[in-house]
């Protein structure tokens, strides 16, 4: 609408609205657009970390790291991870929820002590885990020896596929009650009349979960499944501090594969390389998701 | 044979009692109003009868079996919610055959099931939708083409036609009295529509407060209500209702009201009453009471006045559209004395001894008019 059409308390208010979004725009520019037309930027250089100095190699930073074997067995990794913790998150996210809707004594107390893994630092959550993995001191090693499982202890997090599987596990562990919060909202909106409906007209109870419950969750579980898996895809910490992405690169996925490329091997303009490449990758699931938030809008 | 029964049946919230002690016998092939007034237990009820809720005490039978311990899938009723309760990501088609496909019926079967449905409450075009897309009229009818398709033996419906607007609701009033009649099926219906209840039911059970008040044709709760209650409840405008003593001599005096009742039609032992009059059994324009005219509320086709008066305190009075007195003139009003109730002031007990017409007509009579239709 042309400024020449409003009146003058519509242009007083338009005028109070670019005051009142003004700092968010530019906190936003700051930390967003910023950091992240510099990383572009930076990509076309070959970069030494400790000076931030180089020369302009334009794309052959892209040409090289297309052609190297570790990124992609780290995109690999990283798929891997992806979709094996965001499964079990799922599974045991939906699961769970579907327990604490039901009547039962305690259930808002479980419904806190849920949330725990979803609040505690990963930091400290990765600690608890290495000492219950620990090959000598660790309780999971303790229970595999006490059942005669294996007279062995189990390398958790030095060996393959177990460090793989650890860190699956682990990621589910620390990010299922997302699902299961989520999830919980949606299935505290369905009507019961349905669930009644579907009784009178003689669906059981796994009936009644596949032709009520889950068409109406099918709509959160799509937003569930989309964000979680832009913030598993770049999960850094867990598995950094887990297993470093070892043994050797077999946990390595990308996000670690730019933190070893910028801080340990000094390149920084290779790692914002990969780090452009992998936010190419992540818009994917973003424009599925906007898509998806859009049509449900419509 | 589909007799529906409740015996002695109570429900319990946790110390709150939503339904004493119910008895009801609904006939097989009959059509029964569940009215009442709000929170008067009517859904829990119906509930109850669907298995959704389970009796506190005492047996529900539908047909020759109690089925108090059988889920409802398998009570072979059918109930069309209040809210209709669509499954939002089904088709109209898909919603109506769910029950049969729940219940093994053979996929080609269920086509030509469905589809004979859907021509019986025209929702043919409507088929493809899913229910967002449809009003709250073509809602209601998918809602009831899944209850028709499994031809259950009994219908539950919780106020089916309260979402819908005035001229629908007249409409579809007609539907469900004219599938009643087509399918001669025992159907329960939750209203708390006066309307509803006396232009579909073939028997109204007045509820209130969880206890069933009568349990009687349109023609009998509106011309021998029960209690006081029942009286008040049924009609509108409502019954006028004076409070008074009876004498020895049967006089009922009500302030400066006096008139002399017949012992042989009413109970006359003396003491507190309440005596009831319709307003149509008020006439304007010659009688003994002297009344100030108040309230001139004119309808089109007749006149809802009410009058002020010494005895008997506020009247309303239903005349014809040419009598039309001024608001503050004081006229002379009669009243019909065959058309009086009396009520005992104790327990709200109906005083009249026409009680014979009570069973005059017999029941599930109507049922069979209808049927033979
Ligand atoms: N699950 C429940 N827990 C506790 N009290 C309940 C429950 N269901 C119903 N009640 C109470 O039982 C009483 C009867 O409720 P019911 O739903 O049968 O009323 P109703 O006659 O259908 O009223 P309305 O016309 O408003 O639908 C109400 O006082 C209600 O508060
Ligand atoms: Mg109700």
């Amino acid at each position: 609408m042309a400024t020449a059409d409003l009146s003058p308390l519509e242009r007083k208010y338009a005028r109070l609205g670019i005051v009142l979004i003004g700092p968010t725009v530019l906190v936003f520019c700051a930390v967003i657009v910023y950091p992240l037309i510099s990383a572009i930027y930076l990509s076309l250089f070959s970069i030494y970390t400790p000076t931030l100095e180089g020369e302009w190699v334009g794309l052959s930073n892209y040409a090289e790291l297309l052609a190297k074997g570790e990124f992609w067995s780290s995109l690999w990794t990283n798929i891997i991870w992806t979709v094996g913790t965001l499964t079990l998150q799922i599974l045991f996210g939906v699961g769970m929820a579907l327990i604490l809707h039901q009547n039962m004594i305690f259930r808002s107390l479980a419904r806190s002590l849920i949330l725990f893994p979803y609040f505690v630092s990963t930091v400290v959550a990765v600690l608890v885990w290495r000492w219950l993995f620990n090959d000598l001191y660790g309780i999971l090693n303790h229970f595999v020896m006490w059942t005669g499982a294996s007279d062995m202890p189990v390398d958790w997090l030095g060996s393959m596929p177990n460090a793989l599987l650890s860190v699956i596990l682990v990621g589910a562990w620390k990010y299922f009650p997302f699902v299961v919060i989520a999830t919980l909202a949606r299935l505290q909106t369905i009507p019961d009349s349905l669930y009644e409906a579907a009784k009178i007209d003689g669906a059981g109870p796994i009936a009644r979960f596949f032709d009520v419950t889950l068409p109406q969750l099918r709509d959160v579980l799509v937003v569930i499944i989309m964000l979680r898996a832009i913030w598993d895809f770049k999960e850094f910490d867990l598995i950094y501090l887990l297993t470093g992405g070892g043994p050797v690169t077999s946990t390595q996925t990308i996000p670690l594969l730019v933190y070893k490329e910028a801080f340990a091997l000094n390149q920084m303009g290779m790692a914002s390389a990969y780090a452009v490449v992998m936010m190419a990758l992540m818009l994917v699931f973003m424009i599925l998701y906007i898509r998806r938030t859009q049509e449900n809008e419509l | 044979m589909t007799d529906v029964i409740l015996d002695q049946v109570e429900k319990r919230f946790g110390s709150f009692t939503a339904v004493h002690c119910l008895d009801l016998h609904i006939k097989s092939g009959e059509f029964v109003a569940l009215l009442g007034p709000s929170g008067c237990g009517k859904t829990t009820t119906l509930r109850m009868l669907a298995g959704l809720e389970f009796p506190t005490s005492g047996d529900i039978r539908i047909g020759e079996r109690t089925v108090n311990d059988v889920p409802p899938g398998k009570r072979d009723i059918a109930m069309v919610f209040q809210s209709y309760a669509l499954y939002p990501h089904m088709t109209v088609e898909q919603n109506i055959a769910y029950p049969l496909k729940k219940r093994g019926v053979p996929l080609a079967e269920r086509g030509a099931m469905v589809s004979k449905v859907a021509e019986l409450l025209q929702l043919d075009e409507l088929k493809d939708r899913k229910p967002k897309q449809l009003s709250g009229g073509q809602q209601q009818r998918v809602a009831l083409g899944r209850a028709l398709v499994r031809d259950p033996k009994v219908f539950l419906l919780d106020e089916p036609l309260s979402n819908l607007d005035a001229k629908l609701r007249a409409y579809m009033r007609a539907e469900l009295i004219e599938l009643h009649a087509r399918l001669g099926r025992t159907m329960v219906y939750v209203t708390h529509d006066q309307l509803e209840a006396m232009t579909m039911a073939d028997r109204i059970a007045i509820m209130n407060e969880g206890r069933l008040q009568q349990l009687g044709t349109p023609d009998e709760v509106y011309n021998c209500p029960a209690n006081r209650f029942v009286a008040g409840f049924i009609g509108q405008p409502s019954m006028n209702i004076a409070d008074g003593t009876l004498d020895e001599t049967a006089r009922f005096r009500a302030g400066s009201f006096e008139i002399g009742l017949d012992p042989e039609r009413f109970d006359t032992r003396p003491g507190p009453v309440a005596l009831g009059l319709r307003p149509e059994a008020i006439s304007i324009g010659a009688g003994p009471i002297a009344a100030r005219v108040r309230v001139v509320e004119p309808t089109g086709h007749e006149n809802i006045i009410i009058l002020e008066t010494d005895g008997l305190g506020a009247l309303t009075a239903r005349t014809a559209v040419q009598v039309r007195p001024t608001v503050g003139e004081t006229v002379q009003c009669g009243i019909d004395a065959d058309a009086l109730h009396l009520f005992d002031g104790a327990d709200g007990r109906r005083r009249n001894r026409d009680d014979s017409m009570v069973t005059q007509t017999p029941v599930g009579e109507r049922a069979k008019v209808k049927e033979s239709q």
